[in-house]
């Protein structure tokens, strides 16, 4: 008789469990990409009690990451805002007035500059533009493709000191003092907006600027984590492996992105200051850690270092990585092992 | 020493049969109807959804814009086959099955997205 307490017991308990279940599947999960910003592909996931709520989380978010867009464009213009550009512009004449948001981006560019030994360089933007052109005019005309000029290069390299770019808080304003040094804050500016925006943003958001992924807490009320994949640069549809995500950034810089071909050569776009060319070291390497400018700096980073000096730098920020060799073999972080799902 | 043993009198397993009856009945009748099971292909151009295709189909599709796109879809697969706009960064994205992935062409303004069942919330790299 005891046993059937326990079955009759065990059953009603299984009764209420189910009887629970269409009431947790409330929210649905959305997603919405936006195409205008940053040159790339935003996405933002959450779950909503509808698609009108989530579509108004998902505009807010896109708003806010306009304006950085439009800040820190370097290509474009816009009406009534000193942006990137038109700091380029001035450069070698009189300081620019600009929103704080570019003197905050900035200063922190200083810093990572400090940290990474001058490998994250926003000054580089003359040598940046070099090989961005070169790779243009190559996807458009594979026949013709040509590496950017090596004389042109290192002439180019000659004005990409940091210390030129003059930083002003009190005025808030920005003056390069070297005529031909011009920014280009491409490895920095898409996780440190993120990171900005994500810190306004509604809770329980997945957002992502171009890779740059940022959770804004769990997916739920329960407390579910985020499953991120980490793509395989050898299989784009199957994942080196899927992470859990709740807080904070993940981000993969790959010489599968943005590369071109140079008789049959594969150039991709992240370039060492020192060599002022695509570094070799790694296939893909991918950050984990709490902020997402940061991760996005570590990300570039930690593809122009050996894995060592990578490690240095991660525990400098308390950030995880996986690295991947072009012969495929992986290596981690001590710390990488807790973060994985699957 | 006492025995241990489980000794299952009939109504016991009756009623152990019922419960897994129940659970297995319950599971069918809550476990959500996958509706969009085997997966889909939605296309979008300025965030509008223009169209929406089975993955197990075979179908071609044209998109204008400022530039033009042609979308095939194969053996349960999508690319984007013919484009004519600059950088081509939608053709190079091969050919892509999994839900939650997605071909972009940023030049015309358009996004190629697989729907369904999928595990994953994000993929980077």
């Amino acid at each position: 008789m005891k046993r059937l307490i326990c079955v009759m017991l065990s059953l009603t308990v299984f009764l209420s469990g189910c009887y629970q279940l269409p009431a947790q599947q409330e929210e649905k999960q959305y997603t919405a990409t936006f195409l205008n910003l940053f040159d790339t592909v935003t996405t933002i996931v959450g779950k909503a009690e509808s698609k009108e709520a989530f579509e108004a989380e998902a505009r807010q978010v896109h708003d806010a990451l306009l304006v950085y867009h439009q800040l820190f464009d370097i290509y474009e213009e816009y009406d009534g805002i000193h942006n990137l550009k038109t700091v380029n512009d001035a450069a070698g004449g009189d300081p620019v007035k600009v929103d704080e948001k570019i003197i905050d981006l900035l200063t922190d560019c200083k810093v990572f500059y400090e940290a990474t030994g001058g490998l994250v360089n926003v000054a580089m933007g003359s040598v940046l533009k070099l090989w961005h052109d070169a790779r243009t005019e190559g996807i458009n005309n594979p026949q013709n493709a040509r590496l950017p000029d090596e004389a042109a290069l290192k002439a180019a390299a000659d004005h990409t000191d940091m210390d030129k770019v003059v930083i002003d808080e009190a005025a808030s304003t920005v003056c390069l003092t070297d005529g031909e040094l011009r920014l280009d804050v491409g490895a920095v500016a898409k996780g440190w907006a993120v990171q900005k925006v994500a810190q306004e943003a509604p809770e329980g958001l997945l957002i992502s600027v171009g890779g740059n992924v940022c959770a804004t807490g769990a997916k739920d009320a329960k407390g579910t984590p985020w499953v991120v994949g980490i793509q395989n640069p050898e299989n784009s549809e199957t994942y080196l492996h899927t992470i859990h995500v709740t807080e904070g950034s993940v981000v993969t810089s790959g010489d599968y992105q943005r590369a071109y071909a140079v008789e049959g050569k594969l150039y991709h776009h992240i370039i060492d200051p020192h060599t002022l060319y695509p570094s070799q070291y790694w296939r893909s390497v991918t950050v984990v850690c709490p902020d997402s400018g940061v991760a996005d700096a570590l990300s570039t980073a930690l593809f122009l270092l050996p894995q060592e000096e990578g490690q240095a730098l991660l525990n400098r920020y308390s950030a995880e990585a996986l690295w991947v060799k072009a012969s495929g073999e992986r290596f981690y972080s001590p710390g990488f092992d807790a973060l994985i799902r699957t | 020493m006492k025995d241990l043993r489980l000794h299952f009198l009939k109504g016991d397993i009756l009623a152990i049969a019922a419960v897994v009856v129940l659970a297995v009945g319950l599971l069918i009748f809550f476990v959500p109807k996958g509706d969009t099971a085997g997966g889909a292909v939605q296309v979008y151009q300025d965030g509008k959804l223009l169209r929406e295709f089975p993955l197990n189909t075979d179908e071609s599709f044209e998109i204008n814009g400022d530039y033009h796109n042609t979308l095939e879809i194969r053996n349960g697969k999508v690319a984007i086959t013919h484009s004519d706009c600059p950088g081509g960064d939608c053709l190079s994205s091969g050919w892509i099955g999994t839900a939650g992935r997605s071909i972009v062409c940023l030049p015309n303004r358009v996004e190629i997205r697989i729907v369904g069942k999928s595990d994953v919330d994000f993929v980077v790299g």
